[in-house]
């Protein structure tokens, strides 16, 4: 079918973003469903992003072997400093992540031999495919799934509800922060392994604030009560730029209005809107 | 009826005619930053494009045919920059396309290019690492590697200044590309560095680093910057007390520099194929159409995107077009290297380069550099 | 040098601390993490050289210019974005996202109507007085900037701790249902909180632009991200926090850059607010939160 040809040649590389986008804000989404406010993932993402390049560069191991280190370096990143981090809570924590990001940033962007600073890495050999992309949101979802109805899920809803309750009910709360804490980066880090075998070329300024601030606006502007709240703010945060382009000069205008529109008239997110369209059509009970 | 008939068939026999004759269009790709901050840059690039394809369609054409150039905005942003690629080569069919704006996006972009076997022509990216992506990624911007050695020897003959401080952006491929080979150069020429500075992209305070720089007795300051940052850091230099000449990469070869930088842009070196200064004629021809229909003094984008267009143009006069675009795309990558032109930035040809893997791949500019000094508002030219 | 490099110290941490002190008030007051604060710094500026390039009015009556436009976004920000909002219950985190939508729209408006690239203020409007102090050369226009700094903290924390309004802000902050039962007027004091930040927001963007000589779209984004790490040094909602916060950060980022090297400038600022976060989480002056069970 030529017709489909054309569209994957021209959108290929859209779709690929759509699903590692979706990694990001389900990474968002599990410490946020955890009471979190953290907005370190850029950063995770990073070091996922250069850890897998740099594999693949230099030692040309397998794909799935490169994903894998691309998602449990930062995971032990984050082991390491959670520990003291995630004793703070509330904006500080975000604060708190938000410093470390940058320091994450400037560490990549100063130690040229290996990461080749500013000038970033290039020439990443392009290994990211639909099929692995989509596996892996699908199998992150249906884990998340299986969460939810667990207990370990329903604690963590606790905790977000009610720190201090569910501390006294027995529960190790900081193990369980940190739990989420660690898993979150990890799967920002496939995120990051993944788009640098998109794009041939990464560098230490997309790890930075801007894309922090993206990566938490995909994750609310979804809203926060269900993975599948990620799912449609990843998909809005990429086709959306996309969709406006028609609108040339006004495309970051309409853009930014838009986020504001929804926002103003779903605070809970999108995933909201759909489930109050859904129970709307549905017959009164 | 017969003669409906006859009338009928000499219609569309005339329809046919007209149709061949002048109603082939040669589709090319744009792919600039149009919005967002590289918009800088991509504004003057887009005016210089638009400005040779007038000119070249008012004055037949290519054989006839006349250009369409189709722009699309990448935003600066590398994955925009792949996206619009895609649009371009695959929805839009072009023949081939100019761009991106900046050479962060060049580095995702143009192995699409490569890989799709469509020419990519960037005007305006000069980092390591983007003409070694393949034989179909062509440049005529010179790089940095060229230019600074020249620039070097000219202004510490004129100034005589026998060990300088260094300073420069490190977070943006441009200026960090600029320093790595300012530093081979200085090293090559054996000046002694006095002491290295940093800066990021977005500071509004350079003060420290001066300070720094005028404690350690150099005699000129080098300086890899984009006007953005360097004419400030020129302002709040002579400020601070500090007389010595600033020797900067092509980022700081703009006429803004004496809007932004007044009464303290003096005494600034600069080397760079294209100097609005260049009294050749086909540099004022251009210089007083840009004037005209936009108002304003062009700067080195545009220059380099104007004669960019028209050196695709004498490349694209040598193909015979076949129709098919597979064919004709590849006619186009193998006319345009041996192209040789004179325009706004002077004498130009392609030379090969060798990739990473020791194969030929892309082609780089070679041109002469002018050095100039600036001095009253003016680029003054160095011999 | 050294000298100079404390004189240059001050002068950033001026800087800052005047960025600071809208952004920390919408904080402690409204409890609103405001990143499109950078944006309306930004359009101080660029009202201020609309009125001197257009209007051709002197440099005081442009920053009078600038402060109107600012606390008129000021108060269409708290209107239509924070109030409705509240009124509907939003989670904590929507309004961050609204602001983020307002930065984009404002900065890329701004672009559209301006273009990219940066503008100035013509030349005779920047004060080129230089004075000696020591061997230091400080600008008249550097010295504006460090007693602006701290009249305006004065002036705000006498206002806070002396005035009826000032008295209720911070019940307000508490608890915003108990303030509206004990009749205080919830919603028009923190409209007036989001025009007085944002009117300040602009003050700075003018005071920066004349400093710097250099207006662009993008100028509010590397400040806002020096503002948070200020109002977290000196602490969340804190006035003097965000002026000695502005301070500590200009002194530790003109030192890093003297004796350690600049490549470290920003590493040393970030690392040194992790630091405080993990060591004072709430800052050099803010308010431990306690919650006890």
């Amino acid at each position: 079918m030529e017709w489909l040809d054309t569209f994957w040649s021209t959108y290929s590389t859209l779709v690929l973003t759509v699903g590692t986008n979706i990694l990001l804000a389900l990474s968002i989404y599990l410490t946020l469903a955890c009471g979190l406010l953290t907005v370190a993932n850029a950063a995770f993402m990073g070091i996922g992003a250069y850890t897998s390049a740099l594999l693949t560069i230099h030692a040309d191991l397998p794909f799935l072997l490169v994903l894998s280190c691309g998602a449990l370096l930062p995971a032990l990143v984050a082991l390491v400093i959670g520990h003291p981090t995630l004793r703070l809570s509330g904006v500080y924590l975000a604060m708190a992540t938000l410093a470390f990001g940058e320091v994450v940033r400037i560490v990549i962007l100063n130690a040229e031999e290996t990461t080749g600073g500013a000038l970033g890495l290039n020439g990443i050999p392009q290994r990211t495919s639909g099929f692995d992309v989509a596996l892996a949101v699908g199998l992150v979802l249906y884990a998340l799934r299986c969460l939810a109805c667990s207990r370990v899920g329903r604690t963590m809803i606790a905790i977000s509800q009610d720190e201090v309750a569910t501390e006294l009910m027995g529960i190790n709360v900081r193990a369980y922060k940190l739990l989420v804490f660690v898993f979150g980066a990890a799967l920002a880090g496939l995120a990051g392994a993944f788009n640098a075998h998109l794009t041939f070329f990464i560098s230490p300024s997309e790890y930075g604030f801007e894309r922090g601030v993206e990566i938490l606006t995909m994750g609310v502007l979804g809203g926060t009560g269900s993975p599948w709240g990620a799912v449609l703010g990843g998909l809005l945060i990429t086709i959306l730029p996309e969709l406006l382009r028609g609108l040339g000069h006004y495309r970051p205008i309409v853009n930014g209005i838009i986020l504001i529109v929804i926002i103003l008239y779903s605070p809970r997110g999108l995933w909201y809107l759909v489930r109050w369209a859904r129970r709307s059509a549905q017959p009164a009970r | 009826m017969k003669s409906t008939q006859i009338l009928g068939g000499v219609l569309l026999v005339l329809g046919c005619l007209g149709g061949t004759s002048g109603a082939a269009e040669i589709k090319l790709g744009a792919a600039e930053a149009l919005t967002g901050n590289a918009s800088q840059y991509g504004a003057p690039i887009r005016k210089g494009l638009e400005l040779a394809v007038s000119e070249i369609n008012g004055s037949g054409g290519i054989h006839g045919a006349k250009l369409a150039l189709i722009f699309e905005d990448e935003q600066g942003k590398k994955e925009e920059a792949i996206n619009v690629f895609k649009k371009l080569i695959f929805q839009d069919r072009v023949l081939l396309l100019f761009g991106p704006t900046l050479s962060n996006s060049a580095q995702a972009s143009d192995p699409v290019a490569q890989a799709a076997k469509v020419v990519v022509f960037g005007t305006s990216n000069t980092a390591d690492g983007i003409t070694s992506i393949g034989n179909y990624v062509f440049r005529n911007s010179v790089t940095e590697a060229d230019i600074l050695p020249v620039t070097l020897k000219i202004a510490g003959q004129k100034t005589g200044f026998k060990k300088v401080a260094v300073l420069y952006g490190n977070d943006d491929i441009f200026t960090k590309s600029g320093y790595d080979n300012f530093r081979k150069a200085l090293q090559e020429l054996r000046v002694p560095v006095t002491t290295t500075e940093t800066f990021a992209k977005g500071d509004v305070d350079f003060k420290p680093q001066l300070t720094k720089i005028k404690a350690s007795n150099a005699d000129a300051i080098v300086l890899s910057a984009l006007v953005a940052e360097g004419a400030p850091i020129m302002a709040q230099a002579r400020q601070l007390g500090i007389t010595l000449p600033f020797i900067g990469g092509n980022g700081m070869n703009s006429p803004r520099v004496f809007e932004l930088a007044k009464d303290y842009s003096d005494n600034l070196w600069v080397g760079s194929p294209w100097s609005v200064e260049n009294p050749a004629s086909e540099n004022k021809r251009f210089i007083a159409a840009y004037q005209k229909s936009h108002g304003a003094l062009p700067d080195q984008f545009a220059a380099q995107a104007y004669d960019a267009m028209y050196i695709a143009a004498q490349a694209l006069k040598r193909i015979k077009f076949t129709g098919k675009l597979e064919a004709d795309r590849s006619a186009v990558r193998d006319a345009l290297p041996v192209v040789q032109w004179s325009g706004a930035t002077g004498a130009f040809k392609f030379r090969q380069i060798t990739g990473r893997d020791g194969k030929p791949a892309g082609y780089d500019a070679v041109q002469t550099a002018i050095v100039m000094s600036t001095k009253d508002n003016r680029y003054v030219i160095q011999k | 040098m050294l000298a100079q490099q404390f004189v240059n110290a001050i002068s950033l941490g001026g800087v800052y601390a005047l960025f600071a002190l809208g952004f920390t008030l919408v904080f402690g007051v409204l409890n609103v993490l405001n990143l499109a604060h950078g944006a309306v710094f930004m359009l101080g500026a660029y009202a201020a050289l609309q009125g001197v390039v257009l209007f051709r009015l002197p440099v005081l009556a442009a920053i009078v210019l600038a402060m109107v436009v600012t606390a008129l976004a000021g108060w269409a920000l708290d209107r239509m974005i924070f109030a409705p909002l509240r009124a509907r219950q939003a989670p904590h985190l929507a309004p961050m996202i609204a602001t983020i939508g307002v930065a984009i729209t404002l900065t890329s408006v701004v672009e559209g109507l301006f273009g990219a690239e940066n503008l100035r203020f013509p030349i005779q409007m920047l004060p080129s007085e230089a004075f000696s102090l020591g061997g230091a050369q400080i600008t008249s226009l550097e010295l504006k900037i460090i007693f602006l700094a701290f009249a305006l903290m004065a002036l705000l924390l006498w206002g806070l701790k002396k005035t009826r309004i000032g008295c209720a802000l911070r019940p307000l902050a508490e608890s915003p249902k108990a303030a509206a039962l004990l009749g205080v007027n919830v919603e028009g004091l923190f409209s007036a909180t989001s025009i007085v930040a944002a009117l300040l927001g602009g003050m700075a963007g003018v005071l920066i632009a004349l400093y710097s000589n250099a207006v662009f779209p993008h100028m509010g984004q590397p400040m806002l991200h020096k503002g948070i790490a200020v109002v977290i040094l000196g602490g969340m909602g804190d006035i003097r926090g965000a002026l000695l916060g502005g301070f500590f950060l200009g002194f530790a980022e003109v030192f890093s850059v003297a004796y350690v090297g600049s490549t470290m400038r920003d590493a040393v600022a970030f690392g040194l607010l992790f630091a405080v976060l993990l060591l004072r989480p709430e800052g050099l002056f803010g308010k431990a939160e306690q919650r006890r069970a």
